[in-house]
């Protein structure tokens, strides 16, 4: 990754920028939509927040430690679990433990294996590319986990007589739920799935994007999106069966018998 | 009918069984109060009374897809706590008020106990199908039919014969006829009659109609806010109302009647 291409952005031409946000709030304004406070917030909010994980960045890439590299990324991870859980309204049974302890395994697992077999680097815990390898998995992950939590619930819930009467023919909890367990899962899977194919022609990646500005040679670049691609997907699906394999459980008790509200 | 009482066993005994839910503003309601009482097989024992009067939740805490608060419950001499839950579904069926049917043809319906099972799939032409369909007088023809293309009365029937499927001991009946129209409702009444004697099955039928209790019961069980006020043998009962209660339902024309 040289860096000898890439154009420094100065504080003027930032300004400049920020330009066409207040552009876009005299449009609000002239339109009187009434919320050109909460874009200026939003903006405000928005440059705030990146150039504290700007400096915070700074500082965790001269760490030469993994703990506190673990612990960033453990608190990235609650913090994508809180917001899911403010999210979704009808949450299913033991919520937090469940998609906490999928999302854990899921996205701890793969990027684990993506950092050590695929990228190799070292050391494993270099900050500069476990953090954002690591956001990226986590962050896809979460919408593919709060897809596979709140479908499973909208799944039983929907499907409460025909559960019933398959536990009435003998049928176990786990053979009961088999087509709300499905259709849950091919729900957190389809955004996924959308955006590869979709790739490179509709949109390009962020992630390339980013790479090719900064003066990679695009072919680097596209080998870096699709690797990362396969990852999020692994990292999706591992962690939506996990939700679905614990989740479904949650629904029934020893005897077989469905609980829900 | 008398002499049935003596000969026939006691396949189905609940004991003192209370259920009580909680509510969500606090505090509990009792839905059943120490219910206890004895059903033969052989013979149809109908729950009788008003709608919300704990009928269809006590049905569900024989086959166990409900826990009761407190009390017991034997099938067959054994407390069915004590029996896999999965194995005591099949030998007590229940037919729920609205037939559920999976997607598919008849015989995909007639099948699914056994995928269940992970048995072997009787075919159209197998003893099993062949023998539930007689059973609930359904014709062979109708196999390859879209279930839920089916009427009413016709998908209530492919419910019956799936159920029956299995051979199970006991059936539940929970209000079956009440969304069919009387023609229907009283050639599926006939139906359960007959299998209840051929089969030598204990029936117990959940209802609030009391023109399909008095035709086809032997034995009535009055349950009003989840509590037995009065039971009795079929004719008896109906005609010699002891409670207030009962006397007060009798004199109410039922839905079915209107």
């Amino acid at each position: 990754m040289e860096n000898q291409s890439v154009v420094n952005l100065e504080l003027v031409d930032l300004c400049l920028a920020y330009g066409l946000v207040l552009l876009s709030i005299a449009l609000a304004r002239l339109k009187r939509i009434g919320q050109e406070g909460q874009m200026l917030w939003a903006s405000l909010r928005m440059v705030l927040q990146l150039l504290a994980v700007g400096y915070l960045l700074h500082f965790v890439f001269a760490v030469k430690s993994p703990l506190p590299v673990i612990a960033i990324l453990m608190i990235m991870a609650a913090f994508s679990l809180q917001v899911m859980g403010g999210r979704i309204r009808r949450k299913m049974p033991h919520f937090y433990q469940v998609v906490g302890t999928s999302m854990f395994i899921g996205c701890g697992g793969v990027t684990f294996l993506f950092c050590s077999l695929v990228v190799h680097y070292s050391p494993w815990y270099d900050p500069r590319y476990l953090i954002p390898l690591a956001g990226m998995i986590i962050g896809n992950s979460m919408n593919g986990a709060s897809l596979a939590a709140e479908r499973l619930g909208s799944e039983m819930r929907e499907r409460r007589d025909e559960i019933e009467a398959a536990l009435c023919l003998g049928a176990s909890g786990r053979q009961a739920s088999e087509s709300a367990v499905r259709n849950a899962f091919r729900a957190a899977l389809m955004p996924t799935v959308n955006t590869m194919a979709a790739m490179g022609i509709v949109s390009l990646p962020g992630m390339m994007t980013g790479q090719i500005l900064s003066g990679t040679e695009p072919m680097l670049a596209v080998r870096y999106q699709i690797a990362i691609m396969c990852a999020i997907t692994g990292a999706v699906a591992i962690t939506a069966f996990l939700i679905l394999l614990q989740g479904y459980r949650h629904y029934f008790s020893k005897a077989h018998q469905f609980e829900i509200e | 009918m008398k002499s049935r009482q003596q000969t026939n066993q006691v396949t189905v005994r609940l004991e003192k069984v209370e259920l009580v839910r909680p509510r969500r503003e606090g505090g509990e309601t009792a839905i059943l109060r120490e219910v206890s009482f004895t059903a033969r097989n052989g013979e149809i024992t109908a729950l009788i009374g008003p709608s919300g009067g704990g009928k269809s939740s006590l049905v569900r805490l024989i086959n166990r897809l409900a826990e009761p608060t407190s009390g017991n419950i034997q099938v067959e001499g054994r407390d069915i706590v004590e029996l896999d839950p999965l194995q005591l579904r099949r030998t007590v069926a229940l037919v729920p008020q609205k037939p559920f049917l999976f997607e598919g043809t008849v015989l995909d319906n007639l099948q699914r106990p056994f995928v269940y099972r992970q048995q072997p799939l009787p075919g159209a032409e197998s003893e099993e199908v062949r023998h539930a369909l007689a059973l609930a007088r359904l014709e062979q023809a109708m196999l390859h039919r879209d279930a839920r293309s089916l009427s009413g009365g016709e998908q209530q029937r492919v419910s019956l014969a799936r159920a029956l499927i299995t051979g199970p001991r006991v059936l539940l009946l929970d209000e079956p006829t009440s969304a069919l129209d009387r023609r229907n409702a009283d050639a599926l009444a006939a139906t359960f009659q007959e299998i209840c004697r051929s089969q030598q099955l204990t029936v117990i039928l959940v209802t609030h109609d009391l023109r399909l209790a008095g035709r086809i019961a032997d034995y009535l069980i009055y349950l009003e806010a989840g509590r037995i006020l009065e039971e009795g043998r079929g004719e008896e009962l109906l005609n010699r109302p002891k409670t207030v209660e009962l006397r007060r339902f009798l004199a109410e024309p039922s839905d079915e009647e209107v």
